[in-house]
């Protein structure tokens, strides 16, 4: 009962359009629309404003400047260095600056245009480079180091160095940053959020308008798709319809446009990596010294978590006896670059992987047969560059199931013949691996609330602190609760996450959902259970003469049973109120937190990660090398996720993640021009993949038979890992590439490998052979 | 002169429904269909996404008598329809066809596949499916492919929503809707011998929407500055991405006579008014050249909207027809109403290339429509192709495009070659030196490459958000590899 493929809790409501995310909400006349007025300056200094002819308009209830916030104008989740509203100077395009309450849209657009600024314009820093050469880190550079990085490459036969740049990535939720704020009694505020951190949310929210937490609370029922961007982002928006609320004394929401949500939100890190690699004749690694560089924003955020995860995965799964990782993150003005699924765990990869790509085409090795070379040992060679220990390593399980099933080598040749053949179409093949790590790596995150309900009539209602994006959480949580309890699915339900019933959350993030709060409900339900096994044996003595114990009872198939007599049984729901009669409390609250896992962020050391994720992808495409164009032949993927709780569920994370990273290193590009005005700002410019753009032949398999110790039902985190397989696509890219030059020239590459970039490296390879052609004569 | 209403009836459902303009102050006539639909407590379901018809999220079916008694069904975004172009139709949306507690078969499916993560671009991959249900059972990966394009997931990775596509449409097409459609193709079909112009003044705005070409063309030479809209998918953008008010409107979407198709034996005659995605079944044997281009335009929601008029009559510098339409030696015929006395109408024909005159500008004067496209199926010995690079395969806009002629006689020499490209300059531009290099020399790789450097000097393309001037200079000069190497003789 417990693995099967229960279909989402609310599958039935999402596709008849009965499931209600907060734009649908039915709302009293007395709604107002807020809008979000921004700097269309990338940095200036605001001279003047003038709000009153706006403040006039009829139609129109607030206008706010940061001289109008009853709390502290801040809005940082960590680091408190993010302005409410603008306040002497706005440092990105898309900074708020005035918020506006109006009865409808078009009112408040027309006072916006009333809105008078003095501006003086200063320059901007926009890329990575810019802010190296003359701007500042947002915080202190990090270090991770092992080994002797000098000794390393001393004792290398080889040194190769390099650059790597990777873009940033818009989230594209479907559902666009979204708030609705309800007024209360005194300072009461009811906050209906699209936030992945309801407790954040209502953390700021107190903060900002000057009140108590106790007066706000927090409600997510669902978001339309978050993906990191509604981590700390989200808090925005709730703060600014709360604001206008406060002001307003009236309900009030803000739906982003799509292109204001493009422009107003960070995106996924752009990083800029100075690496260099020595290692051995056989391909084996020696020493990796890398710098990486990231464009934090105006503000911190999460950028500094971020960075010591794409930190902590620059050694993907591969064991690096010398090495030095260096972070720099740098404020840029552009918004504040946040969460985004992988949390830099990709970007890490990414130099890493393309450097082991240059390794095998230097030597002229197969690159997978240099990637497992350098895989972490199963006994020794096993020890992480920050220290922990990397335990029951799946790399070898997967790579021999995957060889076998994807075929790579056959097919492989088979690409070198298709290649021969073949002028103006190329193939590639790429077989990749990916190690990540679950845990926040602030360690005290690692904490989960829930609170479950009986009522009499042995209905079940789970309250926890996840909340439910699209992941399934609450499907898998809901089956938690009735395999605990041994009832049937249709007798649970879960909440709307709410502040008021499990407070002092963590953010729903890096993959742990199910992980933390599912170990928080099953906690609330031992409790349960041990009021209810006296109950019942309490029960089963008086009607049916003593002979029962506590310890002998049991709950199965919605049956309450004494296993040393089991003619001795009872309904579950007809116990419920022979328990309140008893006056036996049918409500409780659970807790977990993740055992052992520290970090010491000085030293670069600890052990971070309560385990490890595996997967492995190989993949195949072909190249039309005169316009760019890549089809997407075939994906093979095999991905641990222990033992399954809903192998739907985590077929379905694994794809999404794989065709999401597959955008990312393909077709999703964000271009800033001289003034630092985002160009890609809506779907007619930004591309995600649609499903054209998914692998023609598409075969995603679970690894079976690794259950993982000390986990929920022995399963894993499945969110973020697959993102990072579709290196497998991009590094078939880049060897379709190659094939024009006859793997004789390393092209040129970087992250996406959009179409224009695929010609521009193939034009330097035709390049190189003309150049080479006549050197010969 | 014929009376005018400031109504509009459809169908909604299985039941009509009337809006009066005239009563209902909060609507204007360019509120779009989703605004509508928002904007009403028992239609939530349908969602925005974009609000530009990127994204399908508020995709809906539109249903039309099939002229067979029974119903055609079409998948639209809604977010670029204006009110009053649903007349006369019939509007579906995904609250029309099933409830949780009674799915529709490709709700089911939906379900059962886990096609739905987060749910938000779920009821506009519902209506999307059903309107493939209703194309009838068993379409190929293709078909279910092209149904999709027009729809974004950010949550699945489309495999479980393309296995629902299958399994609910084995089952097809029968359902509540089927059932009731040939009362509904009745019901239309009344109010479409009931039309007369639909006419609303605002404050700020004038709309007509004329049922005949004549009382299009006398509010034509009326009001000569009107904007014209025959499909909104690019006018739509004007209202929902720059909140503009449209001053005065002609929408040309209800005259039937732009709706025709003429096909003789040496012409294809195609209404201005026809759909794309009509255009580009009419062109899959004839002219697979535009077939092609037309295989990768928009979306099969925007194709089922945007008309062949529309497209060429927006003259937009990266407009996916006009670079094709140039190379089949395509002709458009504009029509006006004569002013001497009699009314009459009056015709001229001009080749496609001869009309667009500059950046979205046309030769097309104050009084004159677009009446139709002429297309010649028997030009022996010509060759055309069409090429699209844009950054995404599908429902993207043309980085860089080409339609190339090409005529070779019977030495291989090059006896006539055009190469028009877009996205290349301020409207679509041929590359003439390169023609010339190449007119009467061999059509062989080393004439082409010599060519390639040509092309490259003809334009001096911008760096936008779509790529580079570097990276559009590369496409340009492949392109014109590209038709080489698709045309060069196959001997030995």
């Amino acid at each position: 009962m417990s693995t099967q493929n229960i279909p989402h809790e609310s599958g039935a409501f999402h596709v008849t359009g009965e499931a209600r995310y907060i734009d649908d909400l039915l709302v009293n006349d007395r709604l107002l629309h807020g809008r979000v007025v921004y700097s269309p300056h990338a940095h200036a200094r605001i001279l003047s404003f003038d709000l009153a002819a706006a403040r006039a308009l009829p139609g129109v209830h607030a206008v706010l400047s940061y001289q109008d916030l009853p709390g502290e104008n801040q809005m940082g989740p960590i680091i408190h260095d993010e302005p409410v509203l603008a306040a002497g100077k706005v440092e990105c395009v898309g900074q708020a600056m005035f918020i506006i309450a109006a009865d409808d849209e078009m009112t408040a657009i027309r006072a916006e245009k009333l809105i008078q600024v003095g501006y003086e314009v200063l320059e901007p820093i926009l890329s990575i480079e810019d802010a190296i050469q003359k701007g500042e880190l947002i915080q202190p550079a990090r270090k991770i180091e092992r080994g002797d990085i000098e000794k390393g490459f001393a004792g290398a036969d080889h040194i190769l160095e390099g650059t790597l740049h990777t873009g940033a990535q818009e989230h594209w939720y479907l559902e666009t940053q979204v708030c609705l704020c309800l007024p209360g009694e005194g300072n009461e505020v009811k906050v209906l959020s699209s936030t992945q951190h309801p407790s954040e949310t209502q953390a700021l929210v107190a903060e900002v308008l000057g009140i108590s937490k106790m007066e706000v609370e927090v409600e997510v029922r669902r978001m339309g798709g978050a993906f990191g961007g509604k981590e700390t982002q989200a808090n925005h928006t709730a703060i600014w319809a709360a604001l206008l609320c406060k002001a307003t004394g009236r309900p009030v929401k803000i739906r982003l446009f799509r292109d204001d949500d493009q422009k107003i939100t960070g995106k996924r890190h752009p990083f800029f990596f100075e690496y260099k690699i020595g290692f051995d004749q056989t391909g084996r690694v020696t020493a990796y010294d890398v710098t990486q560089h990231t464009s934090a924003g105006i503000a911190t955020d999460l950028t500094m978590a971020v960075l010591e995860r794409a930190m902590m995965h620059a050694d993907n799964s591969y064991f690096f006896p010398n090495i030095r990782i260096i972070g720099n993150a740098w404020k840029t003005n552009v918004p504040s670059n946040t969460a985004f699924r992988g949390f830099g765990g990709p970007q890490g990869m990414s130099a890493t992987e393309n450097a082991l790509d240059r390794i095998a085409r230097f030597l002229k090795m197969d690159p997978f047969e240099v990637r497992r070379r350098n895989f972490y040992g199963a006994e020794d060679q096993n020890i992480t560059p920050y220290g922990q220990e990397v335990q029951n390593n799946r790399l070898y399980l997967i790579e021999e199931q995957i060889l076998k099933s994807s075929d790579y080598l056959k097919r492989k040749a088979g690409v070198a013949d298709f290649n021969a053949k073949s002028e103006f179409y190329k193939r590639g093949i790429a077989l990749t691996p990916v190690k990540f790590g679950i845990s926040f790596t602030s360690s005290f995150l690692n904490q989960a609330g829930a609170l479950v309900n009986i009522y009499k009539d042995g209905t079940v209602l789970v309250n926890h602190g996840g909340t439910e994006m699209g992941q399934g959480l609450h499907t898998k949580i809901q089956q938690i609760a009735a395999h605990e309890l041994g009832i049937s699915l249709g007798k649970v339900k879960v909440n709307a996450t709410n502040t008021s019933k499990v407070p002092n959350t963590s953010a729903t993030a890096a993959s742990a959902g199910t992980d933390l709060n599912g170990m928080a409900v099953k906690n609330a339900i031992e409790k349960l259970k041990s009021r209810l096994v006296e109950v019942a044996a309490a029960h089963f003595n008086e009607t049916l003469g003593p002979g029962s114990q506590p310890d002998q009872i049991r709950f199965a198939q919605d049956q309450i049973f004494d296993e040393s007599h089991p003619e001795r049984k009872i309904e579950f729901a007809k116990l419920m109120p022979i328990a309140n009669f008893r006056q036996v409390s049918l409500s409780a609250t659970g807790f977990y937190k993740t055992p052992g896992v520290y970090f010491d962020r000085a030293k670069g050391h600890g052990n971070p990660y309560h385990y490890f994720a595996f997967g492995m992808a190989c993949s195949e495409v072909e190249v039309d090398t005169l316009t760019g164009y890549v089809k997407m032949l075939r994906t093979d993927i095999l991905h641990d996720v222990g033992e399954t709780i809903n192998a739907n569920i985590d077929l379905g994370q694994i794809e999404g993640a794989f065709i999401q990273g597959l955008g990312w290193v393909t077709t999703e590009e964000c271009k800033w021009d001289a003034k630092g005005n985002l160009l890609n700002h809506s779907p007619d410019t930004y591309k995600i993949p649609n499903v054209q753009d998914i692998p023609r032949d598409f075969r995603v398999k679970l690894l079976e038979g690794a259950p993982n110790p000390n986990t929920i039902r022995r399963s894993k985190a499945v969110g973020e890992p697959p993102f990072m397989l579709a290196f497998s696509n991009w590094l078939a890219i880049k060897d379709a590439i190659s094939a024009v030059g006859n793997h004789a020239f390393e092209p040129a590459f970087q992250l996406p490998a959009t179409n224009e970039v695929i010609l521009l490296s193939l034009e330097e390879i035709r390049g190189k052979m003309r150049g080479e052609k006549v050197k010969s004569l | 002169m014929q009376g005018t209403r400031t109504d509009i009836e459809f169908g909604f459902g299985n039941g009509t429904e009337r809006i009066d303009f005239a009563a209902e102050a909060h609507l204007s006539p360019t509120t779009t269909l989703l605004q509508y639909l928002r904007g009403r407590s028992d239609r939530k379901g349908t969602k925005e996404g974009c609000a530009e018809g990127d994204c399908g999220a508020c995709t809906v079916v539109l249903g039309e008598p099939d002229g067979n008694g029974g119903m055609s069904y079409q998948a639209c975004d809604s977010c670029l329809i204006f009110l009053p172009q649903i007349h006369g139709k019939q509007l579906i949306t995904v609250e029309s066809i099933g409830k949780s507690t009674a799915l529709h078969p490709v709700q089911e499916a939906m379900v059962e596949t886990g096609g739905s993560q987060c749910g938000y671009c779920t009821p506009g991959f519902i209506m999307s499916l059903f309107a493939l249900y209703k194309q009838g059972p068993n379409p190929s990966r293709d078909e279910i492919d092209d149904a999709l394009t027009g729809n974004l997931c950010r949550c699945t990775g489309y495999r479980p929503i393309v296995e629902a596509a299958a399994q609910s449409c084995a089952k097809g097409p029968h359902d509540p809707i089927a059932e009731f459609a040939p009362a509904m193709a009745k019901i239309l079909q009344n109010l479409a011998q009931n039309s007369s112009t639909f006419e609303i003044r605002r404050e700020d705005q004038v709309y007509f929407r004329p049922q005949n070409l004549t009382e299009a063309l006398r509010l034509r030479q009326q009001h000569p500055t009107a904007l014209l809209v025959n499909g909104s998918t690019d006018i739509g953008l004007l209202v929902t991405k720059q909140k503009r008010v449209l001053p005065v409107v002609i929408d040309l979407s209800g005259v039937q006579e732009l709706k025709k198709v003429e096909s003789a034996t040496e012409t294809l005659k195609i209404g201005a008014g026809v759909s794309l995605e009509k255009v580009r079944k009419l062109s899959e044997k004839k002219f697979p050249a535009l077939n092609d281009m037309l295989n990768v335009f928009g979306s099969r929601q925007i194709r089922n909207l945007a008309t062949l008029g529309g497209n060429v009559g927006t003259a937009s510098p990266i407009g996916d027809t006009p670079p094709v339409l140039m190379a089949l030696d395509a002709e458009v015929e504009l029509v006006n109403l004569s002013e001497n006395g009699v009314q009459s109408l009056q015709r001229r024909r001009l080749k496609v290339a001869d009309f667009i005159d500059g950046y979205r500008s046309t030769v097309l004067a104050g009084n004159e429509l677009i009446e139709s496209f002429i297309l010649h199926k028997n030009q022996p010995g010509i060759t055309v192709k069409s090429y699209k690079i844009s950054k995404r395969k599908d429902l993207d806009i043309s980085t860089v495009s080409g339609g190339f002629r090409l005529g070779l006689d019977e030495k291989g020499r090059v006896k006539e070659i055009r190469l028009y490209y877009g996205g290349m300059a301020a409207t679509t531009k041929r590359a003439e030196a390169a023609e010339d290099f190449l007119q009467g020399k061999e059509w062989s790789r080393a004439n082409v490459e010599a060519a390639m450097d040509l092309v490259e000097s003809a334009f001096t393309p911008i760096s936008d958000a779509r790529a580079g001037k570097e990276g559009r200079r590369v496409m340009a000069r492949n392109l014109l590899l590209k038709f080489w190497s698709e045309t060069v003789p196959q001997t030995v």
